[in-house]
């Protein structure tokens, strides 16, 4: 006699079986009591499935107790909104307007906004009012966003000992972090003539002046800041005013209105500024990297020059080659440039008679907006579609799920723009203050490096969400990736288009950060709080 | 079949009547309607989903999906079932696009031999466990095994709606059914500490 297997006997008992042989496994059973017992216990056991399947013993959580609204807004990304509102009315009243009043007031009326902003914006006399309020907007942004991240998990201790615990971890490392010499100017800070820092300096003053000696580097934050002593190791300055007219032996970095190198720099020069100068005494060591809105170097530089911005004017001695890219620039009688010269501007330079060129300059007309005829351009554009599909590649490779989330993430328009706005003002802030504050330099380019490739991958997941769009959902890698490049490329094609691109750069960037962010927040919190059953 | 789980009852025509109120977009109705099958489609997020916080957000999109696609609901098929497809569909996606490395993984969990069982012995397995350690069972089974079982055993779907949802042949839902079965039997057997096998593989993406 034939014993029937297990797969026949369910099959059987879920009335899967065609009549015929559905009747052999009854009059096979009527007559085997093995089979009958397996049969029972088959049987019994789907009786147990569904009763302990269909058990109702999880409360229905409270929250789930109203129905959900079509475009209800949940209160996470309406405050993430209103924060977000309130931040860029605060930086606009608090910051831009009274700066640019006071621009126009000096009769400054350079035509690009966002550089004026840039550059002299953060060097506002109200400065230290205004830190307290971007800790206070920072402090109140990562308020929300822990709250909002554990805000099914308040109750839960593991949690609220791991919050504490981050904390006390992030207290008890401030006062290493700060083994520097930290100043607080009263409202001004003069390190007098004799005097040495046998550390790092960092001082936050109106002025500060040294006259004296520092052994490490000088972080100076302050409106006017005059090194007339000796700083042995970099300068790091940020302010309106920065002069150099003493010895520095290593770097100077600098992000001001007007910096001013008339003594010696024995390393590279690098500015961010609105006026940057060169004194016929000034020498500096290695190259100029400069980003100027006018700049007369008359002094001397021995490595290269790379410049880019509006006027300038070359009046000193080049070791090495230059290399600019400005509106205007003239060379004056006195200059010698002992490498090559490239030159790109709107006019060709004016060169005094006197000036020693070693090589003719190499001029090219600076183009404004893309060069739609040429082919180079839409080679080029290919070429970032490629990488951005190569990224996108990666990440869909190494953290399916992670994409699919965010993919997924692109769907909530709403909180994913709320959030977006949020974390795109919140996020350079916040590694700001922790450059400056609790944790240290190093975490804080990090964090800036990390929202750059953040940014970056904004436009992979909006692309893989638009392919889907286009083409439907599909199941698994190999539809994901053909999606993604469709997706790519037709983000890619409306950023080449005039007028559009800026909207659907920004665009992109709000919405596929806002994304990012919500497909984080998914991943983070089982790990935080393991579910209960 | 049709023993499809409400926390209410509610007659044919009163269904239709409320159905035709929210298309309309009669907020009260929409409550009423919400109400009465939230609980059981919470119910099987939580089964079907590995986390209560899953289970309460699918519950909610699953529930938007609905109000957004009741237009496509044929009034002639039972509601729950339509309710049920659309949960599960939705789940499903869910654990898909997750656990895609995993799926890749255990492609070839099906040919593996399975052991005839001791009836005995599965009557002994099933005395000695409670619904609550059935379920806690449950959620160390692949995704695939857990949802055929909570698409079988809790939305009483057919064998073809099962195959839909799944991506799989019809002939192939018994197979997928049956392991899963032996699956269960195992993480209970061991004292439901065991973790069989491409469950892990899919915590691990």
């Amino acid at each position: 006699m034939n014993h029937f297997d297990e797969m026949n006997c369910l099959l059987y008992l879920e009335g899967q079986l065609e009549p015929d042989r559905a009747r052999e496994v009854a009059e096979h059973a009527a007559s085997c009591a093995g089979c009958r017992d397996l049969l029972r216990a088959l049987k019994t056991e789907g009786v147990w499935l569904r009763q302990a399947l269909s058990a109702e013993e999880d409360s229905v959580p409270a929250r789930l107790m109203e129905a959900p609204e079509r475009g209800s807004a949940p209160w996470g990304w309406i405050a993430a909104l209103g924060l977000a509102a309130g931040g860029m009315y605060t930086l606009w009243s608090g910051i831009v307007e009274p700066w640019r009043a006071q621009a126009e007031q000096a009769g400054f009326t350079q035509g690009n906004f966002l550089t004026m902003l840039f550059f002299s914006g953060s060097f506002w006399k109200g400065w230290d009012s205004m830190r307290s309020l971007m800790e206070f907007m920072a402090m109140a942004t990562l308020g929300i966003v822990v709250t909002w991240l554990f805000r099914r998990h308040w109750k839960r201790f593991t949690t609220v000992g791991v919050v504490m615990s981050a904390v006390a971890c992030a207290l008890a490392m401030a006062p290493t972090a700060n083994a520097a010499d930290v100043k607080h100017g009263d409202p001004n800070y003069t390190l007098a003539s004799g005097q040495e820092i046998k550390t790092d300096l960092i001082v936050f003053a109106d002025t500060t002046r040294i006259d004296g000696d520092v052994d490490g580097d000088l972080i100076a934050w302050s409106r006017n800041i005059i090194v007339n002593g000796h700083v042995k190791g970099d300068v790091l300055a940020w302010g309106q005013d920065v002069r150099v007219n003493g010895t520095v032996d290593g770097n100077v970095r600098t992000l001001a209105q007007t910096a001013t190198v008339a003594g010696s720099v024995a390393r590279n020069f690098m500015a961010w500024t609105g006026q940057a100068d060169l004194d016929e005494k000034g020498t500096i060591g290695g190259s100029a990297t400069l980003g100027a809105g006018n700049s007369t170097l008359s002094g001397k530089i021995a490595g290269d020059v790379l410049a880019f911005g509006g006027h300038y004017e070359l009046d000193g001695s080049f070791g090495r080659n230059v290399m600019l890219h400005s509106e205007e620039l003239s060379i004056g009688s006195t200059a010698e440039i002992k490498g090559s010269t490239k030159y790109e501007g709107n006019h060709e330079a004016e060169v005094a008679s006197g000036a020693k060129l070693a090589s003719p300059i190499d001029f090219v007309t600076l183009k404004h907006g893309p060069d739609y005829k040429q082919v180079r351009y839409y080679w080029h554009q290919t070429l970032l579609w490629g990488a951005s599909f190569l990224f996108g590649l990666v990440v869909l490779l190494l953290a399916p799920g992670f994409f699919f989330d965010a993919q997924d993430a692109c769907k909530k328009v709403a909180p994913a723009v709320g959030f977006g706005v949020l974390f795109l003002i919140a996020t350079p802030i916040a590694a700001v203050l922790i450059c400056f504050t609790i944790v240290g330099i190093g975490v804080g380019i990090s964090t800036v490096l990390l929202y750059f490739v953040a940014a970056y991958s904004t436009q992979v997941f909006v692309g893989g969400w638009l392919g889907e769009k286009l083409l439907g959902p599909g199941t698994g890698i190999a539809p994901a990736v053909g999606r993604l490049a469709l997706g790519l490329g037709i983000l890619r094609i409306l950023r080449m288009l005039p007028y559009v691109r800026g909207a659907v750069f920004c665009a992109v960037l709000v919405w596929g950060m806002g994304a990012l962010v919500l497909a984080f927040y998914k991943r983070i919190r089982p790990q935080l709080a393991p579910a209960a059953a | 079949m049709e023993r499809r789980k409400t926390t209410g009852e509610m007659s044919a025509t009163e269904l239709t009547e409320v159905l035709s109120q929210v298309r309309a977009g009669d907020a009260d109705a929409w409550g009423e309607l919400y109400r009465l099958y939230a609980p059981a489609i919470f119910r099987f997020c939580r089964r079907a989903l590995p986390s209560r916080e899953d289970a309460e957000d699918a519950t909610t999109e699953v529930f938007m999906k609905v109000r957004q696609k009741l237009g496509t609901y044929d009034a002639t098929r039972p509601f729950t079932a339509w309710l049920y497809k659309v949960a599960s569909n939705h789940c499903w996606d869910m654990l898909r696009r997750r656990r895609i490395r995993q799926d890749l993984e255990t492609g070839d969990l099906e040919t593996l031999p399975l052991e005839h069982p001791d009836p005995s012995q599965l009557e002994r397995l099933m005395e000695e466990h409670t619904s609550k350690q059935v379920r806690g069972g449950l959620e160390k089974l692949p995704d695939r095994a857990r949802m055929a079982l909570v698409l079988r055993y809790y939305a009483d779907m057919s064998y073809d709606e099962i195959g839909e949802t799944l991506g799989v042949r019809r002939a192939f839902v018994g197979v997928l059914l049956l392991r899963a079965r032996h699956q269960l039997r195992e993480a209970l057997g061991q004292g439901g500490a065991a973790v069989v096998r491409g469950a892990a593989a899919g915590e691990s993406v």
